[in-house]
C-alpha cells in the first residue's frame, strides 16, 4: 500500500478536500444531545483534544522544514494547517456547547503543554527519520483514538458532521505518515544508526521522553475517567505496529522498532515500565506552569469561522 | 505575401514595445545615423513596466546611478533609489530630449510577425488593423514583465470585493479605514504592504514563500553631489562605476553557490533577528532556500509594517478565494474589502509574447514550448534580422538590468546598421554557435544560486532555466561587445538562398 504512493496525486486530493468552518452551521440544533453530566466529562477532554491536534500541527510545520522533496513540503504544510482547522473546529464545538468562558482559550492539560513546549523548542532541529516515525505514533494512538471516542459517544449531529471531515482528513495524515516510513526504510541502515544515535544523544531528546511518556499514561487515565474501555486507545497503538510491519522497510527503520516496543509496554498494564510512567505524571502535574511559555502561534486559535 | 502589399513603405527597424528597452534602441539608432523606425506600443503613453506600476511606494531596488542608460546619464537623481514617478519621468526625458515622440505609434498592439524570407522583411499586423506594417528588422522589446499576472486560485472569479493587481494600480480606490488581504511577498509586495498598513484598518499579508531580505540604505542626493555631477560628468561616471563593481562583486555569493551566500544569508538573518523579536514569526519569514535563488528583497520597512497592531502575516496555504475572502487551509475565511494580488507578471520562459513565424514556416513558440534560447540571449537562429532585448537567459541577479540592457541594445544596433549598410536579406545566427553558446549557458547555470533547488520564476515548471545569466555582468557585457559575422549566415539581397534550410526540431 504504502510504499505505492504518488504524492502529487495526495496533495492534489488535499488540495480538493479542503473545508472551511463556514461549510458547518455551527448553530443547528442538536447541541441540546450533550447531557448536564457529560457536558462536564467532556469539557476537559476537549480542551485536551484541541491542544493534541497541535501535537500534531507542531510535529508537521517541523517536517515541512524536512521534507526531501516539494511535494511533500507543501503536503506537510497544509497537514499542519488542517491540524489547526481540527482544533479550531474543536474550538467551535466547545462554543457552541457552552464551554467556553468567553473568548478565552481553554488551558492544556500539563502533559500536553510539556510536549507542546518541547515541540516548539526542539522538533525544527530533529531529522525527518526521527520526527517521521514519532508523530505517526501520536497521530495513530491519541488523535485516532481520541476521535473514534467522540464519534462512538456523541450523538450531537454537528459534532459528527465535523469529526466525520476531521476523520478523513486524519485519514490522509496516517497513509502519508506510513507512506513516508516507508521512504524513511529505503535509507542504507548506516544512516537509519547515524540518525537514531544522533537522535538520542541530544539532551533535549530526554525531555522530549520525560514529556511523552506521561502523556500517553495520562491521556489512558483521562479515557478511562470518562468510563471509556482503555482498549480503543490500545488498538490504535496496536494499529501503528501492524502498519508499519507490513512494510519491509518500515520494519528497518529502529525508532519504529523502538517505538513499537514502547507502545506494546504502554498497553500491558502489568508492565513494570507503568511504576515509572504513572509516576512521571504525578511528578509532572507538579511542573510549575510558569515554565511552560504559552507558544504565540497559538494565540491563532479561533472558533470563528470567518476573520 | 501579395503583390500589393509589396509596394507598402518598408521599415528600416520596427521597435516593438515603448519601455526602457524600446527608447533606448531607439535613441541608439538615432545616435547611429538610424531613422527610419517606428515604436509600436500597445498602451497610450511611453514607459513600460514603470508606466504600469505606480502602486504606492513602488520603487528600483537597484540604486539608480546604475539603473539608468550610461549614454543618457541623469545628475538629478534624487535619492540613491528612485521611486517609479521619478524614473518614469527619466524615461520621458530621454524620449523628449532624443526627439522619439513622433516615432511612437500608439495603441497598436502587435498580433504577429511573419518573415517573408523571399524579401527578407517581417511582416507585422497589428490588432484591429487590416493593413501590415513592414520592415527589414525588428526589436522585439516587449519586455519580461509586460503582462501582468493573476495568480490560478480555485474561486477567485467569485469574489465580490474590490480586485488590484499591484501592475494595474487603482489610484482611485481609498483604503482608508478598508480590511486589505495581499497576496504574495516578492519584490512589489514588500513595497506595498508599508504604504497599506500606514492607510488601511487592517491588512493581511498572505505568504506562500518568505524571500531573502537585506537592508536598504536609501540616502537623498545632496544638491552639491547633483550640481557636481552637472559640471563634471567625469564624477557621475565614477560613482556608477563604483555602484557596479559594487554590484559585481555581490555575484560571487548571489549568482553563484558559494560561501559567501552564507555571508549574504546571514545579513539577511541578522536583519530578522534585529527587526522581529517573536520567535515564530521570526521562524515563518526565515527562507528555506539559498539566498539569490529567488530574487533579494531590499527593504527596511517590511519587518516592522508586518508587525504593526492593523498587521498579521498568514502562512496558511490558501484554500480558496469566496465571495467574501480568502479560504486557507486552518479553516477560516479572511474577509477582506479588497485584495491586492503583488503576485509578479507571466514571464515569457516557454513561448513567445506574440506569434513569431521565421524562415520556411518555422514557429518560435513551438521552437521554446520546453524552455526559450537564444544566441547571446538577443538573436535566434532560423529568424533573421529580428533581436531581443532582454531575451531568455540575459536577467541578472546582481546587478543592474539596464547595464545588460544598454550591451543588448549597442549589439543589435551594430547587426541592424551591419543589415542595412550591406543590404542584407538575412543575418541569421548559424544553429551550431546557438547551441554551443547554450550548451555552455546551461552548464554554468548548475553551480548557481538560481539552479540550487527553489521554485522561482526563473525556472520553468520543467526546472529549465531559460531566464538568468550565470556570470557578471562584465562578461555579459563583454560578449556583446561586437557583432561577429562568422557566427552568422550573411545573405545578400541580391544573393539567390544560399542559407542552409534548417529542420525544426521541437
Amino acid at each position: 500500500m504504502a510504499n505505492a504512493m504518488d504524492f502529487d496525486d495526495m496533495l492534489q486530493k488535499i488540495k480538493d478536500r479542503q473545508w472551511a468552518l463556514a461549510d458547518i452551521d455551527w448553530d443547528a440544533p442538536g447541541a441540546e444531545t450533550i447531557s448536564p453530566e457529560l457536558h462536564a466529562k467532556l469539557q476537559p477532554f476537549m480542551a485536551d483534544l484541541m491542544w493534541i491536534e497541535n501535537v500534531g500541527a507542531r510535529g508537521f510545520a517541523a517536517m515541512a522544514k524536512k521534507a526531501p522533496t516539494e511535494t511533500l513540503r507543501e503536503i506537510y504544510r497544509y497537514f499542519h494547517a488542517e491540524e489547526q482547522k481540527h482544533a479550531n473546529a474543536e474550538l467551535a464545538l466547545m462554543r457552541r456547547w457552552g464551554m467556553l468562558d468567553g473568548d478565552e482559550i481553554p488551558e492544556p492539560n500539563i502533559n500536553v503543554k510539556l510536549v507542546i513546549d518541547f515541540l516548539d523548542k526542539y522538533s525544527d532541529d530533529m531529522s525527518l527519520s526521527f520526527l517521521g516515525t514519532v508523530i505517526p505514533m501520536l497521530e495513530v494512538a491519541l488523535d485516532g483514538a481520541l476521535i473514534k471516542f467522540i464519534m462512538d459517544e456523541i450523538e450531537d449531529p454537528i459534532c459528527q458532521e465535523a469529526f466525520k471531515k476531521i476523520n478523513s482528513d486524519e485519514s490522509r495524515h496516517l497513509a502519508v505518515d506510513f507512506a513516508v516510513m516507508d521512504l524513511l526504510g529505503h535509507a542504507g541502515m548506516r544512516k537509519l544508526l547515524t540518525e537514531l544515535v544522533g537522535g538520542w544523544v541530544k539532551p533535549t531528546f530526554l525531555i522530549g521522553v520525560l514529556s511523552y511518556v506521561p502523556l500517553l499514561n495520562k491521556m489512558r487515565d483521562n479515557i478511562v475517567e470518562m468510563g471509556v474501555d482503555e482498549e480503543k486507545l490500545y488498538a490504535a497503538f496496536k494499529r501503528y505496529a501492524n502498519v508499519g510491519e507490513r512494510s519491509e522497510f518500515a520494519r528497518r527503520l529502529p525508532m519504529f522498532q523502538i517505538v513499537k516496543r514502547h507502545s506494546g509496554w504502554v498497553i500491558n498494564r502489568e508492565h513494570p515500565y507503568h511504576l515509572m510512567a504513572d509516576a512521571l505524571v504525578k511528578v509532572s502535574a507538579h511542573v510549575p506552569q510558569r515554565w511552560l511559555r504559552q507558544p504565540t502561534w497559538s494565540k491563532e486559535l479561533t472558533y470563528e469561522p470567518a476573520a | 505575401m501579395t503583390k500589393d502589399l509589396m509596394n507598402t513603405q518598408i521599415l528600416d527597424v520596427a521597435i516593438i514595445g515603448g519601455g526602457f528597452a524600446g527608447i533606448g534602441a531607439a535613441i541608439r539608432l538615432k545616435q547611429k545615423g538610424i531613422g527610419d523606425f517606428a515604436i509600436f506600443e500597445r498602451g497610450t503613453s511611453i514607459g513600460g513596466t514603470w508606466r504600469d506600476n505606480t502602486y504606492p511606494g513602488a520603487a528600483c531596488d537597484i540604486p539608480s546611478r546604475l539603473y539608468s542608460y550610461g549614454f543618457a546619464p541623469n545628475p538629478n537623481w534624487s535619492h540613491t533609489y528612485s521611486g517609479s514617478n521619478e524614473i518614469l519621468g527619466y524615461i520621458e526625458s530621454m524620449a523628449t530630449q532624443f526627439g522619439l515622440h513622433r516615432h511612437f505609434r500608439f495603441g497598436h498592439n502587435i498580433t504577429g510577425i511573419v518573415f517573408d524570407e523571399d524579401a527578407g522583411v517581417w511582416d507585422i499586423s497589428v490588432e484591429g488593423r487590416a493593413d501590415i506594417v513592414r520592415a527589414r528588422t525588428v526589436v522585439l522589446a516587449s519586455g519580461p514583465l509586460a503582462n501582468a499576472s493573476l495568480p490560478k486560485i480555485p474561486g477567485i472569479e467569485d469574489y465580490q470585493g474590490h480586485k488590484i493587481h499591484s501592475a494595474r494600480w487603482d489610484h482611485d480606490y481609498d483604503f482608508t479605514g478598508k480590511k486589505v488581504a495581499v497576496v504574495g511577498t516578492g519584490a512589489s509586495a514588500v513595497q506595498i504592504i508599508p504604504e497599506l498598513v500606514d492607510k488601511a484598518a487592517s491588512v493581511k499579508v498572505f505568504q506562500r514563500t518568505p524571500g531573502w531580505v537585506l537592508p536598504r540604505i536609501n540616502r537623498q542626493t545632496s544638491p552639491l553631489t547633483k550640481e557636481l555631477y552637472r559640471r563634471v560628468p567625469a564624477a557621475e561616471s565614477l560613482s556608477r562605476a563604483a555602484w557596479f563593481y559594487g554590484h559585481e562583486s555581490v555575484a560571487l555569493g548571489v549568482v553563484w553557490n558559494t560561501p559567501l551566500t552564507r555571508v549574504v544569508e546571514m545579513v539577511g538573518r541578522a536583519q530578522l533577528r534585529r527587526q522581529v523579536k517573536d520567535p515564530w514569526l521570526r521562524r515563518q519569514l526565515t527562507p528555506e532556500f539559498r539566498a539569490g535563488c529567488k530574487r533579494l528583497l531590499m527593504t527596511d520597512d517590511y519587518y516592522p509594517a508586518l508587525q504593526r497592531e492593523n498587521c498579521k502575516l498568514v502562512t496558511w496555504p490558501i484554500a480558496r478565494i469566496s465571495e467574501r475572502g480568502i479560504r486557507t487551509a486552518e479553516g477560516i475565511e479572511h474577509q477582506a474589502d479588497c485584495i491586492v494580488f503583488a503576485t509578479g507578471f507571466e514571464v515569457s520562459k516557454a513561448g513567445t509574447p506574440i506569434p513569431i513565424v521565421g524562415r520556411d514556416g518555422r514557429v518560435l513558440a513551438t521552437e521554446w514550448q520546453r524552455g526559450a534560447f537564444a544566441y547571446k540571449s538577443i538573436a535566434v537562429s532560423g529568424y533573421p534580422n529580428l533581436f531581443f532585448t532582454f531575451g531568455p537567459n540575459s536577467g541578472p541577479g546582481h546587478n543592474s538590468a539596464l547595464v545588460y540592457m544598454e550591451a543588448q541594445i549597442n549589439y543589435l544596433v551594430e547587426a541592424i546598421s551591419t543589415v542595412l549598410d550591406r543590404d542584407l536579406r538575412m543575418l541569421d545566427v548559424r544553429r551550431e554557435r546557438q547551441d554551443e553558446y547554450n550548451a555552455a549557458i546551461q552548464r554554468r547555470l548548475d553551480s548557481t544560486t538560481w539552479n540550487s533547488g527553489c521554485r522561482s520564476w526563473y525556472l520553468t515548471e520543467d526546472g529549465f532555466n531559460a531566464t538568468m545569466y550565470p556570470g557578471f555582468a562584465t562578461q555579459y557585457v563583454g560578449q556583446l561587445r561586437t557583432v561577429e559575422l562568422g557566427d552568422y549566415h550573411v545573405v545578400p539581397v541580391t544573393a539567390e538562398r544560399t542559407a542552409p534550410r534548417i529542420v525544426v526540431n521541437s
